[in-house]
């Protein structure tokens, strides 16, 4: 459960400032699927940078879990996002000059997880995307679709409560840009993960249980799929 | 993140960019060759004086002199290059046109009944005003002699020499140094052994009064009184006991004959007898006894206004030279680290600038900030070790190649090296590299350490 609550941010100083996010107030259950869905410059990378903990608004509360992550030390919250979080980019920043298995394993170096059980959660990470077959190949080798799969590897091996994925599909063409959106859904209902997932495209956020459309910083509508209401 | 994993990635992407470490290393390469050079060539130093010092003095010795200036630390002013004006005194000699005071034998007795010295030996000059070879006939020669040192047993060519130490030569042998046969052109060293050398003796005029010149030019004639004045001659015959092997560290053996004390004594004072320098000697060896330090046994002299040095003084002095040398090549070896100091910097920096994603990803996924610049100074940390490595090694692999001609033309001993390369030191030395280049490395990593990840990550 993702409880967001009057969180403001605001960007540079006095009459040069302007709010990227405004008085933004969110409720996201466990498990579901969430789309941000608004236009370039309207804040939704903001809010997911808020909701991560990558970033700090200077007022209100991201209670994720029970816990405050905006009072959070520094330290805690690094380790928050590495055991909790996953990410997915849209330019996938994967390391091509690393082997495919490097480019997964650095989330688990990151918490710390025991090498011999690293092994493991790899093979099964990298088997869940059908990537197994290139376990030893540098990552730039990679056609655009295996490295957006590969980013989902490397996102899900730690097993996290939360995927963020950033115009997941946005640098792909469609047909692949399908099977990406299959692999995280399917991900996120298997496996109950909240996937939250910030985009420009209307047909992406249809997919998602709740569609979230914010513009210049506040929160336009919140339409749930299964009702169909908005609220 | 685990300091293992940290330190995996950091080797892992410098290899990625493997001309780039290779050349930043070389940079530090040249510092740590200079320095692993002057390390191996004062250490190789160190042991070449320690090698000369221990075979030419025994460390229980002491040379003693009633004169300061001897050892060049006389605050007269007065020093070996040169005399200048000075008070007369009557217990002075004429040494090689100085004019040095002499122990006395009051002196020797001072130093003779102290319970801590085991023995006093003075230094006899035995001035030969020619010498002849049996088995060299119509031939004059002139060398030095002195006493045969009984705590510095040289190594023998031919012949043998007293087996225990402290045992002194016949009176009537003589022991030769092998560079005195190559001038003499003798290859058979065997039959040189037993043979004469006969030393021929003057003593210098002696001094008349006027009253006894004018009475014996009066009775005699002139002839008489040059017959008078000039002192007595004589001839002694010595029999060879052994050549000593030329050697590159005992200066004495190579180049005197050694004769018994005793007759090195009788042979001094026949030839000051009616003199002033009877019995009186500019400088003289003390043998201090076992388990007393010699410099305890200095300082006590000094007092006695008797000046001495020990072997650790000689040493010292030596050991002076070499760190002065050691030192000006540390100098350039340093200087080549700080130039390479900044290579280190440079590098790092681009590197973080050229992997801002990646930090950024880095931190995306909870790596914190300390790791993140931890990371980059164990790169740092990488290349000041592949730099110390090829350094060290490159100056190791020079050293052996060429420690063979340096021995050979220095003409030092086999299995003398001037260049000595130590493990501890060498690792020493990688390990301060590294240090340096963490340090070097600090701005960079700092750099790393605040990047925010948004900014980083921000495509557009």
């Amino acid at each position: 459960m993702i409880t967001v609550t009057h969180v403001t941010k605001t960007y540079g100083k006095k009459q040069n400032s302007f709010k990227a996010l405004d008085d933004v107030s969110l409720e996201i259950p466990s498990g579901a699927s969430v789309a941000i869905l608004g236009k370039s410059g309207s804040g939704k990378s903001t809010l997911m940078h808020a909701i991560s903990g990558l970033d700090r608004p200077e007022s209100g509360e991201v209670v994720i879990d029970g816990d405050n992550i905006l009072t959070m030390k520094q330290k805690t919250v690094d380790r928050f996002r590495a055991e909790k979080i996953g990410f997915i980019f849209q330019s996938f920043f994967i390391q091509g000059n690393e082997s495919v298995y490097d480019n997964v394993s650095l989330p688990l170096e990151i918490a710390q997880v025991p090498r011999r059980t690293r092994t493991q959660r790899v093979e099964a990470a990298l088997e869940a995307v059908e990537l197994s077959d290139k376990i030893k190949n540098k990552a730039k080798d990679l056609s655009g679709g295996q490295k957006q799969r590969l980013a989902i590897a490397r996102a899900i091996v730690n097993e996290p409560q939360i995927i963020f994925a950033d115009e997941p599909t946005g640098n792909l063409d469609s047909v692949t840009g399908d099977t990406i959106e299959e692999l995280l859904f399917s991900y996120n209902r298997e496996k109950n993960v909240t996937l939250i997932i910030v985009t420009h495209d209307a047909d992406l956020a249809k997919k998602c249980d709740i569609l979230v459309s914010i513009k210049d910083g506040k929160i336009e509508s919140v339409t749930q799929k299964d009702t169909g209401a908005q609220s | 993140m685990k300091i293992a994993d940290i330190t995996r990635r950091a080797g892992r992407s410098l290899s990625q960019a493997k001309a780039r470490t290779v050349l930043t290393s070389l940079a530090i390469g040249v510092g740590a060759f200079t320095l692993t050079l002057a390390l191996a060539a004062g250490e190789g130093s160190r042991q070449y004086v320690d090698t000369i010092v221990s075979s030419n003095i025994d460390p229980q010795m002491l040379i003693v002199a009633k004169d300061e200036s001897m050892f060049g630390g006389g605050d007269e002013g007065a020093s070996l290059a040169g005399t200048g004006l000075r008070e007369y005194s009557e217990t002075a000699t004429q040494y090689a046109g100085l004019t040095l005071k002499t122990l006395s034998p009051d002196d020797f007795d001072k130093i003779s009944s102290r319970s801590d010295v085991e023995k006093v030996t003075p230094t006899y000059l035995v001035n030969a005003q020619y010498l002849t070879f049996e088995q060299v006939e119509d031939k004059q020669y002139t060398a030095d002699v002195t006493v045969y040192d009984v705590s510095v047993r040289p190594e023998v060519a031919a012949g043998t020499l007293p087996d225990r130490a402290q045992q002194q030569i016949a009176d009537d042998e003589v022991v030769v140094p092998e560079s005195f046969l190559k001038t003499l052109d003798i290859t058979d060293y065997d039959s040189f052994i037993g043979s004469n050398i006969t030393l021929h003796l003057m003593q210098p005029p002696k001094n008349l009064s006027e009253a006894d010149i004018q009475s014996l030019a009066a009775t005699d004639g002139l002839a008489a009184v040059e017959e008078a004045m000039q002192g007595e001659s004589r001839e002694v015959t010595l029999k060879v006991r052994a050549v000593s092997m030329q050697s590159a560290t005992s200066f004495t053996a190579s180049s005197a004959l050694f004769i018994s004390e005793n007759k090195a004594k009788e042979l001094s004072e026949f030839l000051t007898k009616d003199t002033e320098q009877y019995r009186s000697y500019v400088s003289a060896m003390v043998l201090v006894k076992d388990g007393v330090d010699p410099s305890a046994v200095k300082a006590d002299l000094e007092k006695d206004g008797i000046y001495s040095v020990t072997a650790e003084d000689v040493q010292g002095l030596l050991f002076t030279f070499v760190n002065l040398l050691q030192g000006i090549v540390i100098g350039f070896g340093l200087l080549a680290l700080i130039a390479s100091i900044f290579g280190i910097i440079n590098t790092q920096y681009i590197s973080v600038l050229e992997r801002t994603q990646q930090i950024g990803l880095m931190k995306a996924l909870g790596m914190s900030g300390r790791d993140v610049g931890r990371l980059f100074r164990y790169e740092a940390a990488w290349i000041g070790f592949l730099g110390g490595l090829i350094g060290a090694g490159l100056a190791w692999g020079a050293g052996v190649a060429l420690n063979p001609f340096i021995s050979d033309a220095l003409g030092l001993s086999a299995g003398t090296h001037l260049l000595v390369f130590q493990p501890v030191p060498i690792a020493g030395l990688i390990i301060g590299l590294m240090v340096i280049a963490v340090l070097a490395g600090y701005f960079p990593s700092r750099k790393a350490t605040r990047l925010d990840p948004i900014e980083a990550l921000r495509t557009e």
